[in-house]
């Protein structure tokens, strides 16, 4: 069983390097045959020469093309080289690693084509605002594409061999995961949560979604909708 | 000759190069079945449009639904005009579709060949 962890970056060279170590140091305590990805999505720090020093392969995207447009291209080196699972987290740390590898175990066991990580399933550290922004964005995914889910909008994610090979989607940022979510139920897949603690440093808060942004997704999700139903 | 008829002789063949390219693309796997359909009827109801204009006019007219002028030939140029532009808006947003899809491919799949081999070195 072959395992691609898959790390979207960008302008993320204060953090990648720890989140690194971090977790190399929890897949060392494991059996998988693993390999860490980390795709820069152009940064304009040096987030990718400090991953490649940690020892990872490291996908440069030539343009800034958004957190979606870098999450499929991990997923699709993860899929051309054969992966049988992969497994997305964010690069400014607010995920614990021992609980992507403990995602890994369970898609296998609960049979999922792909496992969202919830944060909101027990949301204890999170700010109010946040949770009020994720809840609204999740309510608003459930109202246009009929997905229930408590946190559509969560990055760490567990891919089956299933859908790598035919799960895609056309928005480049931060509405893909609920455009994601919308095309795994179009093909029929079998989505599942469990609960994960998000790790809300100084320099993640900072740096994670702004409520206001939110609209952007709203708007975009909504465009797409529409299109669709005059069959883009 | 009626302006009706001219209505519809004017707008024929963009309906018949619209309906052809929808055709064509699904045939060619370059659109979804959902967007050809969509296309299809979207032309065939432009069409029935045409050749109903003058009883779907009568009608209205009739039941006292509308009080406008009977078509003339400023309406005929004008509502040709329109789906001129409804043409040429459909065909631009196929060909923007299908680039911003190679675009996407290609810019994900150079960076992927490109750092594998800088990975390698």
């Amino acid at each position: 069983m072959r395992v691609a962890f898959v790390i979207p970056a960008y302008n993320e060279a204060t953090v990648i390097s720890n989140v690194l170590k971090d977790l190399k140091k929890a897949l060392a305590k494991t059996k998988l045959d693993y390999e860490i990805v980390v795709v820069d999505d152009g940064s304009s720090d040096k987030t990718g020469q400090i991953a490649k020093a940690e020892g990872v392969f490291v996908i440069s995207h030539i343009l800034n093309s958004g957190s979606g447009s870098a999450t499929a291209t991990g997923l699709s080196y993860a899929q051309q080289n054969g992966f049988d699972i992969a497994a997305t987290l964010d690069a400014d740390g607010q995920h614990d690693p021992s609980e992507v590898i403990m995602g890994v175990e369970l898609i296998q066991k609960k049979k999922a084509d792909l496992l969202i990580g919830s944060r909101l399933i027990n949301s204890k550290g999170m700010s109010k605002t946040k949770v009020a922004g994720n809840k609204g964005l999740s309510y608003i995914t459930f109202l246009l594409f009929g997905i229930n889910v408590t946190d559509s909008q969560s990055g760490m994610r567990i891919y089956s061999k299933k859908a790598l090979d035919s799960l895609k989607w056309k928005s480049s940022g931060y509405e893909f995961c609920s455009e994601m979510l919308w095309r795994a139920k179009q093909q029929n897949m079998k989505v599942d949560e469990y609960p994960i603690t998000a790790i809300y440093t100084d320099y993640s808060k900072a740096k994670g979604q702004n409520n206001w942004n939110s609209f952007n997704i709203i708007k975009s999700l909504l465009q797409r909708r529409i299109m669709e139903v005059f069959g883009e | 000759m009626s302006r009706y008829l001219l209505l519809v002789l004017l707008n024929t063949p963009l309906i018949i190069l619209g309906i052809t390219n929808a055709v064509v693309a699904y045939k060619l796997d370059r659109t979804s079945r959902r967007r050809f359909i969509f296309r299809l009827v979207l032309w065939l109801g432009i069409f029935a449009g045409l050749v109903f204009a003058e009883p779907i006019y009568t009608f209205l007219f009739n039941k006292g639904l509308t009080q406008t002028e009977p078509l003339s030939l400023f309406d005929v140029i004008q509502i040709t005009a329109i789906i001129l532009v409804l043409f040429l808006a459909n065909l631009a947003n196929s060909r923007v579709a299908i680039l911003e899809k190679q675009v996407r491919d290609l810019h994900q799949e150079l960076s992927i060949r490109l750092s594998e081999k800088q990975n390698k070195k």
